[in-house]
């Protein structure tokens, strides 16, 4: 449709009703994304399908312009989707016909990949409501045959939150955060929000709640399965400060769980959250928050292996007001380049050099960058990610491990694994403190006496694993959030025996059907 | 003493983020300042696309004029901007002008699929790129658009939609080769007072290197309209009224543009600072052709 008169062209639109499609024309007619946005803009109702994709300098450009008018204006576009197999399009419940994407649509792009992770699922529903997700969940135990991913801010590793051909519930659109009990520190927010968004909301109440060491992570997937960063050796993991989550459970049900209500499923969602439902609020205990020192110093070792055990022993005897993870790269011409980086809980600057003075001389300190800031910006680091979404590629190849001690044995054995060429990206977190504090059978994540969390990122899945296996002597479990290897044995280090046994009941009594399988599946069929 | 003798123009710089910039144009618009501006990042992640976003805002909006400040052109080819430009200019009213750049960041503009040019080339490409413009928004002949450019080619192409007004190309210019070409062939000279190299004491050497390349091409200065975007400003509302008075006065400078994405500013510009320059330098030009 074309006319010049900018009324004209709104009132046929209007009369249109409903779907408005605009055409290419070759008559000098208006350009139709310019026409389309304005449309948006004139009227609420409106949604516009576009016969041709948007003219644009580039692809790049062209889903540029898709995913800002869904900022702008909320999801308007309709477009011809390309439907995959096994997927029943035409049954999509109506409550998400407008957050569903498929393949074709203009916000299918920046939606299909994840951090670490190229993607083309068949069909991802954004849902809005608890009952949304019910609605969605009942479509997804409708169609078996194909992959099914749960996607918070889609920055996992280990988690499958996109796939090929598959379904995926993502939770994005959930993400308020609001302060519920100013008194007692209670916050809620939605499995969306990234940290670095909770971080921002908090700061402004001076307190904070520890999450990972990168602000551009998803509340949903770290909140259901552990959390280590930089206030965990004080304040504990991040679901040490859950104090109840609302999730719906494979069935649609809408369920409250705490230490009051659901203890079971409470205890199970704390490290085991992704096999039991889909959760759509966290309510957590914030702690009293001021200035933290922040650390980023840049050591050369010409003996890799005495930093690492010498990292160990300050690491080891550090108070629980300091933690500082460990990047190590392979050595060159007989040398490493180590990156400390790390908190100190405190704004005193003689405090704060007091602390890190000791990590400090595990190498050559070679750059270093200490300031006094907040948490906030510590996490407020992370980039933010726009209209285009995230863009990774391929699949990550990662290990994960639990080292309960860093001797000087772990250390031989790891500069090996640094030479063995495997790997790329060797880190040591920092654990102990209050992540001890807890029982190791209070939650689903048991792994609480450790002194490091190990992770390696490699780039070929049989050369990793090789080269790894020889350090599995040192170790005791891993961390399902850091770990892509998927054969079996890896349930049952994420999981000790007992911690299995337990989820595996939980599992037949939540999801007997095994509908959420995507990620460290608890098969409830397995016998005990 | 360079006055162009321009009625003087009042406007936001705004930063090209979600549902706050389009709240900050309509504050603007309320307001009743003349102009909203978008500078336009589209490498930047956090930022939507800056033409989506004007085409959103002339929805949600009456009286403004829109302009990206300044467009990038190796991201937005010619021929697809001046249709939409012309198209935006038709729906809005006539109230579109185009602020247009050679496209800084070489960097941004391969990260979203664009071409590496020098900034030699980009200069050259704009230069191709604005009689392509101009011809396209020429519907007083039916003769298809041909242009074989080194950057740019059309093919047959047709003109319009007819633009709506006289929709006015503003540059972002700073080096001597742009700011030749704005006077060559731009309506406007767009750049921000921070990044003059000596702030206002660069203006007389630059705006006499647009009005030389005015001359060469056989236009006038005046042609030219001169504006400047602040992305800070020190002092109170009396004090940059006195600023901005001496700017047009002595310098030419003929548009203000402030940034800040602040409602309140956007608010005090119109009522406050646009009405106090305006009577200052009314009263000047007045005496001026008394003498």
């Amino acid at each position: 449709m074309i006319s010049l008169d900018p009324d004209a062209f709104a009132a046929e639109a209007e009369r249109a009703g409903g779907t408005v499609v605009l055409h290419e024309t070759d008559d000098g007619g208006l350009d139709p994304w310019t026409a389309a946005v304005w449309l948006a803009g004139r009227n609420d109702d409106v949604r516009i399908s576009l016969a041709q994709p948007v003219a644009a300098a580039t692809t790049e450009m062209r889903d540029k312009a898709y995913e800002s008018l869904e900022i702008l204006a909320g999801p308007r576009l309709t477009a011809e989707i390309q439907r995959r197999e096994g997927i029943d399009y035409d049954s999509i419940p109506a409550s998400l016909a407008d957050v569903a994407i498929a393949p074709g649509d203009p916000r299918y792009r920046g939606r299909k990949s994840t951090y670490m992770r190229g993607g083309s699922p068949g069909l991802i529903l954004r849902p809005r409501t608890p009952a949304e997700v019910a609605d969605a969940l009942e479509f997804a135990s409708r169609h078996r045959t194909v992959p099914f991913g749960l996607r918070s801010g889609g920055h996992g590793i280990s988690g499958r939150s996109t796939n090929d051909g598959g379904l995926i519930i993502d939770v994005g659109l959930m993400n308020d955060v609001q302060v519920l009990d100013e008194e007692r520190r209670l916050i809620r927010t939605g499995p969306g929000a990234t940290w670095k968004q909770v971080a921002a909301v908090l700061d402004k109440y001076d307190w904070a709640i520890g999450s990972g060491d990168y602000g551009g992570v998803g509340v949903g997937g770290l909140a259901t399965a552990g959390g280590i960063g930089f206030l965990s050796r004080e304040h504990g993991l991040t679901i040490d400060q859950l104090r109840a989550v609302e999730l719906v459970l494979a069935d649609g049900t809408p369920i409250r769980v705490s230490a009051d209500e659901n203890q079971d499923l409470f205890w199970a969602v704390r490290g085991a959250g992704a096999n039991f439902g889909v959760a759509t609020a966290f309510e957590f205990e914030a702690a009293p928050a001021a200035e933290v020192g922040w650390a980023q110093l840049t050591l050369v070792s010409p003996d890799l292996e005495q930093t690492l055990t010498q990292f160990g022993e300050v690491a080891r005897s550090a108070p629980r007001d300091t933690t500082v993870f460990l990047i190590a790269g392979p050595p060159r011409q007989g040398q490493s380049v180590v990156q400390l980086y790390g908190m100190v809980d405190s704004g005193d600057p003689d405090t704060i050099i007091e602390r890190l003075t000791p990590f400090a001389q595990t190498g050559l300190l070679a750059q270093q960058q200490v300031v006094v800031t907040r948490y906030a910006d510590v996490m407020g680091q992370a980039a933010d990610i726009g209209p285009g979404g995230h863009h990774g590629a391929g699949d990550p190849v990662s290990r994960s491990a639990f080292l309960t001690r860093l001797t000087p044995e772990f250390a031989r054995d790891a500069v090996k694994l640094l030479n063995s060429g495997e790997v790329y990206f060797f880190q040591l977190r920092h654990m102990g403190g209050a992540i001890a504090d807890t029982p190791a059978d209070a939650t689903a994540f048991a792994h609480r006496t450790p002194e490091f969390s190990v992770a390696a990122m490699g780039t070929s899945r049989e050369g990793i694993d090789e080269a790894w296996e020889p350090l599995s002597r040192h170790f005791d479990g891993l961390y399902l959030s850091f770990e892509t290897d998927q054969r079996p044995e890896r349930l049952t280090d994420a999981f000790p025996p007992a911690t299995l046994a337990r989820l595996r009941d939980l599992k037949r009594r939540y999801d007997p059907a095994n509908l959420f399988r995507d990620n460290f599946n608890i098969d409830p069929e397995v016998k005990k | 003493m360079t006055d162009y003798g321009h009625d003087l123009l009042f406007g936001t710089f705004v930063t090209p983020t979600g549902a706050q910039a389009v709240d900050l144009a309509v504050t603007a618009d309320r307001a009743g300042l003349d102009l909203v501006t978008f500078q336009d990042h589209p490498y930047q992640p956090a930022f939507v696309d800056t033409w989506t976003l004007m085409a959103y805002v002339a929805a949600k909006t009456s009286r403004i004029r829109i302009t990206g400040n300044v467009l990038n052109l190796p991201l937005r080819p010619p021929a697809v901007l001046a249709r939409a430009a012309a198209s935006l200019d038709v729906l809005s009213g006539g109230r579109i002008e185009l602020g247009l750049g050679s496209g800084a960041f070489p960097d941004g503009v391969a990260a979203m699929g664009g071409r590496r040019l020098t900034p030699g080339q980009s200069i050259e490409a704009l230069a191709e790129a604005i009689p392509i413009i101009r011809d396209l928004w020429d519907t007083t002949t039916r003769e298809r658009v041909n242009h074989q450019g080194e950057y740019y080619k059309v093919v047959g192409a047709k003109r319009g939609p007819k633009p709506a007004h006289d929709i006015g190309i503003w540059i972002g210019a700073y080096k001597p080769k742009m700011l030749a070409l704005t006077g060559r062939l731009g309506d406007g000279w767009l750049p921000s007072m921070d990044y003059l190299p000596k702030g206002a004491d660069s203006l007389p050497e630059m705006n006499a290197r647009i009005d030389e390349g005015a001359l060469s091409a056989g236009r006038k200065p005046q042609d030219i309209r001169r504006l400047l975007n602040f992305m800070r400003l020190d002092g109170g509302p009396a004090q940059w009224a006195e600023q901005f008075a001496d700017l047009a006065l002595n310098h030419g400078i003929s548009g203000f543009i402030l940034g800040g994405d602040s409602h309140e500013l956007a608010e005090t510009l119109a009522e406050e600072v646009a009405p106090a320059t305006r009577e200052l330098v009314e009263k000047e030009r007045g005496a001026a052709s008394q003498r």
